[in-house]
């Protein structure tokens, strides 16, 4: 798809397009390069029920399309989530209160994501909400699917208790289907029922002698360590299946004391549905991984598994790409097994389905309205897995959001909207001229823990990002349609911003119309501060927003006896303590921190002037972190350009300074000691008005 | 387009100095284009007044607007109000749009904050040099394309004197000697033959010294 | 005849001709240029008589012009386009010619930034060769430049500038041809040091047959010390001094006999150059050496015509 058309879609970063619950994940990531964490964290959560969970054991497809990876490699989005949902900010948030109560009652049947989200989202539009869970746990897949080395158990029950604390009930060890029923519900006086069960039968292989002692069901063994079952292994463990659930039981077995443990799938390696970190993991702890087998039967010696008989794989998917495996039955290969563990996909237990008349798929799903989830009982909605069999955490609480805005319509009488933003389906690519003048930073990037450390506990494996790379990550965004827009009525073709930008993203046409693809901009702000009529907008800290800050500090600071405007880059390298050291050593100093100098206007520093500031100063980043390095000359210029201002006015030029931030921290001492020396010898700026 | 340059804050300071309630009003057209007169220079120029005003003690309110040009009256008419309540307007246009806002502002001062300086081309950004003299009878089709009117120290039409070294004027080894230029460029052209004939003497009548300028087209005007 | 000047006369006979530069003072009294005649009245043909020289306001050509003539000194009228529109040119031709003064040098003027004026209005109106043009058209067709008639006769031999060392040397000879062919009876060059150069230069006028149609007068410019030989090397543009005159000033024991040996040797040279119908001193500032060296170049006496 071409961008430039003129179009109706909404334009949405590809981090956000990419993401199931559309988390705007810029928004965040822009705040922790702010340093402006506990924001962050609220970002997140306005958008995310379950936000921990999800920095952890999110498949972030928003990294897979995200626009740095155009250029270098994608921005760590999980990793900076995990980052700001865990930080020890997140005690200190405050509750979202919900809206006042509807009077309404709703039953959510099933704790996993889905559930939990519609849960979440229906106690804040004020709805009365009971979660009713057959397991003894609360969860779903996320407590009895997911093993806790991914993600540690207090880390998902710190994000329902999070849910629970807006006032919803979560009542663990009740069965839909058997306890309760649509029926008694509704006796109950639940108006609405959404049903988020999951998939939690284990698909069969069928094949001879899968009922063997010895052989085990994937989703059943992990809930079953889960739990807390008595569940240990010994010796050598086959596991079957390729995916990333089979991983999951594979290097869950080893953790319960499987000696060997061997994988074996269809797929080719590079076929293998799992996600290839996480074979690499698995392998790192010792997983072996056999391709091209598929099991023929299991091989039973007294009574007992003895191992399995294989057939040869020669092709798994046909020409369209569907699951259509083909074997060469003449080849066969056993191999021996104390355990056989089978993961090659789940399914539903629907057994409650008859009983409440609803309509079951042939897909083995229930049925409901892709759109509103509606299902044919009145008053009854689904999603989840259940609906659109298995896939992710995000993709189960976007159904659950969506079904909450479903019931919310219900509830209130009114008929459910089924429009849906249109939405591109398919990212940009960059021109190859711009990502050739995109610096490159390396992804930040930290190790997991030792191996022998892992295997021995379900101890998290991997470990967060500290204050400092996080926000050198978060650096990194390309700030995707935060950029320049150019307002056409405004526009004198003076072509400016076509000469400014360092990536050359303006083109102009025949007729002098200026084009700034809103994608490939990357908000670095020169042309909108150049632009000699102040035809472009731009969003991220766009310049009249910059001299507000000026004088809103300036005129909170009236304390002080002299006052020091300081624009701080963002891409310095410095910590949040940087900050709070400058307040206490420097408290004359009032930060602006801008995301790099170059948004500074001359206008920008007069305005400091003109508000009483007895002195400015620019702190540019190191040039090692400056995206646009090749802007400091001009900035420079502009700043000795802005000194030949002030003296023109009668304000000594001594009071304008432009220095570079040292590698480490916001400011060389010496050098601002050195300027509030020099602004102590003059007199007080004449501009200040004293009250 | 025609550039303008800002004129020294000292000068506009004191030309200013007499009126308390002053109107910066910037043409968005060849003064933004040359960085003298925009909305942005508006913005900067009414701070620095206003910083100076407050440091001498001198009372005043700084107005700022921008108007698409200042060369047209129905333009210039739409800020109407904003003149009449203010004591002088400091216009950033270059002196065709001073002039207007003078003749449609007949009781008004009008400052000149810029000066007019050429018509010219951008080189790059930042970097204007002078192309044309409005001499009002063109002759680049006898010059290669390259004005000796405009771009000649000595304005020669048989050029080049005897100044010319290396390729730069007599004036100085910044300036290009056009006459060099236009001697290369014919060669490249193969009508070197051009030079032999002598450029008779110029009608300077429509270069202004005519008198004031005007043009009319009968079939547009009312 | 076209102006009966003695400078026609003498280069019309085929006489080697000696011109030299009378600059006028920066005052208005009359000695500075009495002295001047008189100094050189016996060894030049005739005296130029400078207008604004470098853009630096002196007493006006004219008026010089008139003093030497009062001398019995011939003058040669030089005339910038720089300072006088068409209209103050042609009428200062015409006065110049009431007043007896027979030969003009038609220049463009060097321009007024290096001068002490340097914010004056150029004028520029028409250029040196137009000049030419136009003082030619009065004298031969009794025309002013409008096509009006002029009463009386403008008996003047027409002059203009010629360097060869000004870039781009190719088309310098062309320029002297427009030179000549709008009217130029005789050429004063500019200082030449670079030999080889000049009979390159003299060769290609020669090609083009330049030299019957003109008379061609090389300049001279003695050198009294090695700066000034210096400066002229790196800071007048269109002036060629090879290094090794530089050199040659600066090993001197006694810089003010090398220049007046320096001159002599390149007079020497430029008598063998065919074409060449003459020299023309510029000794700035230092008059007092010109009649020395004509004297020892074997020049004098100067011809009475
Ligand atoms: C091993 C494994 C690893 C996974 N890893 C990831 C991962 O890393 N990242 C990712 O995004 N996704 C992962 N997934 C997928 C993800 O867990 C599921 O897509 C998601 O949990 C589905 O959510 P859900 O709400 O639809 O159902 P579930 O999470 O399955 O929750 C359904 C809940 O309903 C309960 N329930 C069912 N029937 C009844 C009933 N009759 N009465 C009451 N309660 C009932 C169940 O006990 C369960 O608690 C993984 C899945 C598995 C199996
Ligand atoms: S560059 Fe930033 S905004 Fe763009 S996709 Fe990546 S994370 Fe999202
Ligand atoms: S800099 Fe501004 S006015 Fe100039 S072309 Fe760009 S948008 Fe238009
Ligand atoms: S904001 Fe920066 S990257 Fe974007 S168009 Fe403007 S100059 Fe180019
Ligand atoms: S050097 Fe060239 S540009 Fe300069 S005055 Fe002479 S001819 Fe004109």
């Amino acid at each position: 798809m071409t961008r430039n058309e003129p179009s109706t879609e909404i334009e949405y970063a590809p981090c956000k397009l990419a993401c199931p619950i559309l988390t705007d994940a810029r928004e965040y990531i822009q705040l922790i390069a702010e340093r402006r964490f506990e924001e962050a964290l609220t970002a997140i959560m306005s958008q995310n029920p379950l936000p921990r969970t999800c920095g952890r054991i999110c498949t972030h497809p928003c990294e897979q399309v995200c626009k740095r990876g155009q250029v270098d490699e994608p921005v760590a989005i999980a990793a900076l989530k995990r980052f700001a949902a865990d930080g020890p900010w997140k005690d200190r948030l405050r509750q979202v209160l919900p809206k006042a109560s509807s009077g309404h009652k709703v039953a959510v049947v099933g704790s996993g994501p889905s559930g939990l989200a519609a849960a979440h989202d229906l106690a804040l539009l004020g709805h009365t909400v009971t979660v009713l869970e057959k397991l003894p746990i609360a969860g779903g897949m996320m407590a009895v699917g997911i093993p806790s080395y991914r993600l540690p158990r207090d880390v998902l029950e710190a994000d329902i208790r999070t849910i629970e604390d807006l006032g919803v009930e979560v009542k663990t060890g009740v069965t839909f289907g058997n306890d309760v029923t649509v029926e008694s519900l509704t006796g109950d006086g639940y108006q609405a029922i959404f049903l988020g069960t999951g998939l939690h039968l284990s698909r069969r292989l069928n094949v001879e002698g899968e009922d063997l002692p010895g052989v085990l069901k994937g989703v059943d063994f992990l809930r079953d360590v889960a739990l807390g079952k008595p569940v240990t292994l010994d010796a050598s463990v086959i596991v079957v299946g390729g995916g990333n659930v089979a991983i999951d039981v594979a290097r869950t077995a080893l953790r319960v004391g499987a000696r060997d443990v061997l994988m074996v799938c269809l797929e080719k390696q590079e076929e293998m549905p799992a996600a290839e970190s996480e074979i690499e993991e698995a392998r790192e702890e010792g997983v072996a991984v056999v391709n091209c087998f598929g099991p023929k039967r299991f091989l039973e010696n007294s009574g007992r598994l003895s191992g399995i008989e294989f057939k040869s794989c020669t092709c798994v998917f046909d020409e369209k790409g569907a699951f259509c495996p083909q074997y060469d039955e003449n080849e066969l290969t056993a191999m021996d097994a104390d355990t056989v563990i089978v993961a090659i996909g789940q399914a539903a237990d629907l057994s409650f389905a008859e009983k409440d008349g609803l309509t079951v798929t042939r897909r083995g799903g229930l049925e409901a309205d892709p759109i509103t989830l509606q299902t044919p009982i009145a008053g009854v909605f689904a999603g989840g897995d259940v609906i659109s069999g298995p896939a992710t955490v995000t993709k189960a609480i976007a159904a659950g959001k969506r079904a909450a805005v479903s019931i919310d319509f219900y509830l209130r009488g009114e008929s459910i909207p089924r429009s849906e933003p249109a939405i591109a389906d398919q990212v940009a690519s960059l021109p190859p001229g711009v990502i050739e003048r995109t610096r490159q930073f390396a992804r930040s990037k930290i190790a997991g823990l030792p191996v022998e450390q892992r295997l021995s506990s379900f101890s998290e494996v991997g470990p967060p990002f500290s204050e400092d790379l996080a926000t050198k990550e978060a650096l990194r965004c390309l700030h995707c349609y935060l950029g320049a827009r150019v307002n056409k009525e405004k526009c004198i073709s003076c072509l400016t911003c076509l000469r400014v930008c360092p990536l050359q993203v303006p083109t102009v046409s025949k007729v002098g119309e200026i084009t700034i693809d809103p994608f490939v901009c990357q908000a670095c702000g020169m042309c909108a501060l150049e632009c000699p009529v102040q035809a472009i907008e731009i969003s991220l800290d766009p310049g009249g927003e910059i001299a507000r800050e000026v004088e809103k500090a300036i005129a909170s600071s009236q304390h002080l006896e002299r006052l020091i405007v300081g624009f701080f880059d963002l891409h310095g390298n410095f910590a949040k303590k940087d900050l709070k050291g400058l307040r206490e050593d420097y408290p004359n100093v009032l930060p602006v921190m801008t995301f790099g100098l170059r948004r500074i206007d001359r206008s920008d520093i007069l305005k400091a002037f003109e508000c009483g500031a007895d002195a400015v100063f620019l702190a540019g980043c190191p040039p090692n972190r400056d995206p646009f390095p090749e802007a400091g000359d001009r900035i420079k210029r502009r700043t000795a350009h802005a000194r030949t201002q002030l003296e023109a006015v009668g304000l000594d030029g001594r009071r304008l300074e432009i220095f570079d931030m040292p590698d480490e921290g916001l400011v060389e001492k010496g050098s601002i000691t050195e300027l509030i020396q020099r602004i102590k010898e003059m007199e007080p700026s004449p501009l200040r008005v004293r009250r | 387009m025609i550039t303008l340059e800002q004129k020294q804050f000292a000068q506009i300071k004191e030309m200013a100095s007499h009126y308390d309630r002053l109107l910066v009003l910037g043409c968005q057209t060849c003064s933004a284009m040359s960085f003298a007169g925009g909305e942005r220079e508006v913005k900067e120029l009414a701070s620095m007044i206003r910083m100076e005003r407050k440091i001498s003690g001198k009372p005043g309110d700084i107005l700022e607007d921008a108007i698409a040009r200042q060369c047209d009256p129905e333009l210039v008419d739409l800020i109407g109000d904003k003149v009449r309540g203010c004591d002088a307007v400091l216009s950033l246009a270059c002196g065709a749009g001073v002039q207007m806002l003078a003749e449609r502002f007949p009781d008004k001062m009008i400052l000149p904050g810029c000066n007019t300086t050429f018509l010219g081309v951008t080189e790059e950004l930042g970097v204007w040099s002078e192309r044309c003299a409005g001499c009002g009878d063109c002759i680049l089709d006898k010059t290669a394309g390259l004005c000796p009117i405009a771009r000649c120290s000595k304005q020669l039409l048989n050029g080049p004197c005897g100044g010319s070294v290396n390729g730069k004027c007599e004036i100085s080894k910044d300036v290009d000697c056009v006459w060099q230029l236009i001697i290369d460029r014919l060669a490249r052209l193969n009508r070197l033959e051009m030079l032999e004939e002598i450029f008779p003497v110029k009608d300077w009548s429509p270069a202004g010294h005519g008198g004031p300028r005007k043009m009319i087209i009968e079939d547009l005007k009312s | 005849m076209k102006s009966g000047s003695s400078l026609e006369r003498i280069l019309e006979s085929g006489q080697f001709a000696v011109t030299a530069e009378a600059g006028p003072p920066k005052g208005s009294s009359s000695k500075v240029i009495q002295r001047k005649g008189d100094l050189l009245k016996f060894c030049c043909d005739a005296l130029n008589v400078t207008d604004n020289q470098t853009a630096i306001v002196r007493m006006s050509s004219l008026s010089g012009c008139v003093l030497l003539k009062r001398l019995g000194v011939e003058p040669v009228l030089q005339m910038v386009v720089r300072d006088r529109n068409r209209l103050a040119l042609q009428s200062d031709i015409l006065g110049a010619a009431a007043l007896g003064i027979h030969n003009v040098l038609c220049l463009s003027g060097d321009h007024q930034k290096f001068g002490n004026h340097p914010t004056a209005k150029g004028v520029y109106d028409i250029d040196s060769i137009q000049f030419i043009q136009m003082v030619k058209t009065m004298r031969d067709e009794h025309e002013f430049l409008n096509g009006e008639e002029i009463s009386g006769d403008v008996p003047l031999f027409i002059g203009a500038a010629a360097n060869p060392f000004a870039d781009p040397f190719e088309f310098r000879v062309i320029r002297l041809a427009k030179k000549v062919k709008a009217g130029a009876d005789f050429i004063q060059t500019q200082g030449i040091f670079d030999m080889p150069k000049f009979t390159e230069w003299m060769k290609m006028v020669r090609d083009r047959g330049l030299d019957e149609k003109t008379h061609i007068l090389a300049g001279i410019i003695p050198v009294k010390s090695v700066g000034m030989a210096r400066y002229m090397r790196n800071n007048v543009s269109g002036l060629s001094v090879p290094l090794e005159i530089v050199d040659r000033m600066a090993d001197a024991k006694d810089p003010k006999e090398e220049g007046v040996k320096i001159c002599l040797e390149t007079i020497e040279q430029l008598k063998e150059v065919e074409g060449v119908h003459g020299i023309h001193i510029m000794a700035v500032a230092w008059e007092d050496i010109v009649p020395r060296i004509v004297e020892e170049a074997g020049l004098m006496p100067r011809p009475v015509v």
